[in-house]
């Protein structure tokens, strides 16, 4: 069975390789054509669009029979992708895997759930939540984070992929409110209270300080929790 | 484990009681094994009591004590029969193959009435739901010139091999375009059968699945068990089986397997199925490999007296209060400026080192002097009881105390029951010694066995009527449930200690004498507090206190 993996995933990656019109690419990571970087541009029209998504990739040992294990490299603002770790949320890659699914096809799965989040099975609830309280405030952020973190990357440093994220090459200056996709007015107002900006950040996130919420959450519970 | 869940004086009968047909239900393994009646325990007292075997038929069938529950064991091929049997009945009711019905009551999660009520009102949608209703017309470079495969279509998922089809085929799993062997559902969508039975091996071997779907993308055809029989190993066809066996025991309230890991025995006990009748009962069986359970909820141990829902509580409370409850369990503590060891005396925390006089409270181990003046209580005890446990504040140091108490008494059971079992090995030496140095036969030593048998299932009881007792709500009821508890445990200790006592060879019919009398007696103890907690159930006289609120408030 080794023997029909390699072959199989060997023709996989020729198959991204032969179709330049996809725009995926595929990497090795050591050399080993088990453990890979996949990547895809974000899907146009969408807030994702411009940016260049890595993708780490592991094939099991029971590779075709189980699925691929993929997490993303760039960090995404995604009701379906974990914001700190990079998980994914796809019924493909869990229960509803099929042994003929292939890298270039789970790929472009990825891509097609970059254009339709499902926020009500979530991988991250703080973004879900923002999702559903303001479309228009989540889009912006997710565009942010799109300039931030998914930069198409020029060839430099690519020689040697050590399946490590791509965030070290970022600019350091970042703007933390935007990247929690909250309101700068919001958050001065309780940083004039005293409180650290980080701290605040924090808890309007958790708290979804935003949109439709805002009138609905009292100054003072939002101080309570502050203080919590 | 010894066998306590009966309180019949010889075993001997019973140890092929299982053996006698693999393939058939083995019948009420209880009420023939309770061949002792009230009447014949009276006479139990009687020399011969030991040694006298009594049939189960002999005394016919005797009518169960209101603590025990029927039950019966089915072996591997009446649960075959039992899932065939509702598969067939609802294939009858919808006129499907029962390969089909199968499929779809697994679907169902064994649902048997809402299968039938959705498949009434839509079949099409229920199908389509469980993956039974081939997938429409297959892409044509999938195996379409296959005979086989659309004869096959026309009724359940099962299938034939298909031929390798004539046009060029390439394994779309393996990319092996000369595989020498392809299989396809229903559908049609054909995979090499290497790739089959690894798919197979994967799903059931190392996912514990038994659901498997044609490995098309777009393909939710359900294989069936003819299928997979037919496709893989055998080890894995077997394997596969027990899944789905599992799954049907699991899904149903009738049947429990015995919960003990490997054993792979299932019970049936209609009396327990309800989630009511869990309120007044507590339903001990035993499987025929002797491990004892509770069919309610399928705690490894004999838990009567007490009911599930109330063990439950006390074995959760128990996990909970672990780390506070040993810190505090032990009697003695080391000085914590010189080490040397103090007990503790009365409920004084104050402690002062005899050897350093290094003065230092007992619940924090902290310096005395920082106490103050809150010298009547520990308020860093307080402190620090907030950070550890959950429901801390509300938790005060009396019903910690309260708790301690029986918790004590309940560990103490527990561990005197373990040690009651080194004390077997002892005994059985005892008996050797005894066969050999007296002209008593094997039957005439067992007394000393059937002490530790009895010393070991009543401290079983004993432990749980401190648990029992935590829970009953101060009033008559509990002083009497006490009364028995007593009565049982003085009867206990005094045989514990003459099966200590040294055995003098010339005295041995004396000694059996005794412990034949208090085996009886603490047979009889036992039995008249089971019993009276089990009529105390039917008669709703047990009522729970503020720790078990919940339950007077359900009944
Ligand atoms: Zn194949
Ligand atoms: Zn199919
Ligand atoms: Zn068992
Ligand atoms: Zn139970
Ligand atoms: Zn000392
Ligand atoms: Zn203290």
């Amino acid at each position: 069975m080794a023997d029909a993996r390699t072959r199989r995933v060997k023709k996989e990656i020729q198959d991204i390789q032969n179709d330049r019109q996809a725009g995926l690419t595929i990497e090795l990571v050591n050399d080993s054509i088990f453990h890979l970087i996949g990547s895809f541009p974000g899907p146009p029209g969408t807030c994702y669009e411009g940016g260049k998504f890595d993708v780490d990739i592991v094939v099991p040992e029971t590779y075709p029979f189980v699925a691929l294990k993929m997490k993303f490299l760039s960090k995404v603002y995604h009701p379906n992708i974990s914001s700190a770790s990079g998980a994914i949320c796809l019924d493909i890659l869990k229960d509803n895997w099929s042994p003929i699914l292939t890298l270039k096809s789970t790929l472009i799965s990825l891509q097609s759930l970059l254009c339709t989040p499902e926020p009500n099975d979530p991988q991250d609830a703080e973004v879900a939540k923002h999702y559903l309280t303001s479309k228009s405030s989540f889009e912006e952020t997710a565009r942010y984070w799109t300039e931030t973190y998914a930069r198409p990357q020029t060839n430099e440093g690519r020689g040697a992929p050590s399946g490590t994220s791509k965030t070290s090459h970022l600019p350091t200056v970042r703007d933390e409110v935007a990247m929690a996709g909250l309101e700068r007015a919001h958050v001065e107002q309780f940083e004039a209270l005293g409180f650290e900006r980080g701290r605040v950040i924090e808890v309007l996130k958790r708290i979804n300080y935003r949109g439709a919420n805002v009138p609905k959450i009292s100054e003072d519970t939002v101080v309570e929790e502050l203080l919590k | 484990m010894s066998d306590e869940s009966d309180y019949y004086m010889d075993d001997s009968a019973s140890d092929n009681y299982y053996d006698d047909d693999d393939d058939e239900m083995v019948d009420g393994t209880q009420d023939s094994d309770r061949e002792s009646s009230p009447a014949s325990e009276g006479e139990a007292s009687d020399d011969d009591a030991f040694g006298v075997e009594l049939s189960a038929a002999a005394l016919g069938k005797v009518k169960r004590k209101s603590y025990e529950v029927n039950f019966e064991t089915l072996s591997d091929a009446a649960v075959d029969r039992l899932m065939n049997k509702e598969a067939e009945h609802v294939a009858g009711i919808f006129g499907l193959e029962p390969s089909t019905a199968l499929l779809l009551l697994r679907h169902m999660a064994w649902n048997k009435e809402r299968l039938i009520e959705k498949y009434m009102d839509n079949p099409e949608a229920v199908r389509k739901d469980a993956g039974i209703l081939a997938a429409p017309p297959l892409a044509p470079t999938s195996s379409s010139s296959s005979a086989g495969v659309r004869r096959s279509a026309r009724r359940a998922n099962s299938v034939q091999p298909s031929a390798p089809p004539s046009t060029p085929f390439m394994c779309p799993v393996c990319c092996d375009d000369e595989p020498p062997n392809t299989y396809a559902l229903a559908c049609g969508h054909a995979f090499c059968s290497t790739c089959w039975e690894t798919y197979l091996h994967t799903k059931v071997r190392e996912e514990g699945e038994f659901t498997v779907r044609c490995m098309d993308s777009d393909c939710k055809l359900l294989a069936d068990d003819a299928f997979i029989a037919r496709v893989c190993s055998k080890e894995d066809s077997k394997r596969h089986h027990e899944l789905v066996s599992r799954n049907f025991v699991g899904n149903s309230s009738q049947y429990k397997f015995c919960p003990l890991p490997g054993c792979s025995y299932t019970i049936s006990c209609p009396s327990a199925a309800s989630k009511s009748s869990l309120m007044t009962i507590v339903p001990t069986v035993k499987c025929p490999e002797n491990h004892v359970f509770c069919f309610g909820c399928s705690l490894d141990q004999d838990h009567r007296p007490l009911i599930c829902h109330v063990s439950k509580l006390w074995l959760k409370k128990c996990q909970d209060d672990s780390e506070t409850a040993n810190w505090i369990k032990s009697n003695t503590k080391e000085c914590t400026k010189c080490q040397s060891t103090i007990e503790k005396n009365g409920g004084c925390n104050h402690m002062t080192c005899k050897k350093c006089k290094n003065e230092f409270c007992w619940v924090c181990m902290g310096p005395w002097a920082e106490h103050g003046n809150a010298w009547y209580t520990c308020n860093r005890y307080e402190e620090r009881e907030g950070v550890e446990a959950r429901d801390a504040q509300s938790k005060s140091r009396a019903s910690l105390e309260r708790y301690l108490q029986y918790y004590n008494r309940w560990a103490n059971h527990e561990q005197s029951a373990r040690l009651s079992l080194d004390l077997y090995s002892k005994t059985e030496k005892k008996m050797e010694e005894m066969q050999t140095t007296s002209n008593l036969t094997w039957i005439e030593v067992q007394f000393a066995r059937k002490a530790v048998d009895e010393v070991f299932k009543c401290r079983m009881t004993l432990k749980w009527t401190y648990a029992m007792a935590f829970y009953l709500a101060k009033g008559n009821e509990k002083e009497l449930f006490e009364d028995n508890q007593r009565d049982l445990e003085k009867a206990v200790e005094d045989l514990s200690e003459l099966l200590e006592s040294p055995i003098d060879p010339d005295n041995i019919p004396v000694l059996r004498q005794k412990m034949t009398d208090k085996t009886v007696y603490v047979l009889k103890r036992n039995e008249i507090l089971l019993d009276d907690t089990a009529q105390g159930y039917l008669d709703g006289r047990w009522k729970w206190n503020a720790d078990a609120a919940i339950l007077n408030e359900a009944e």
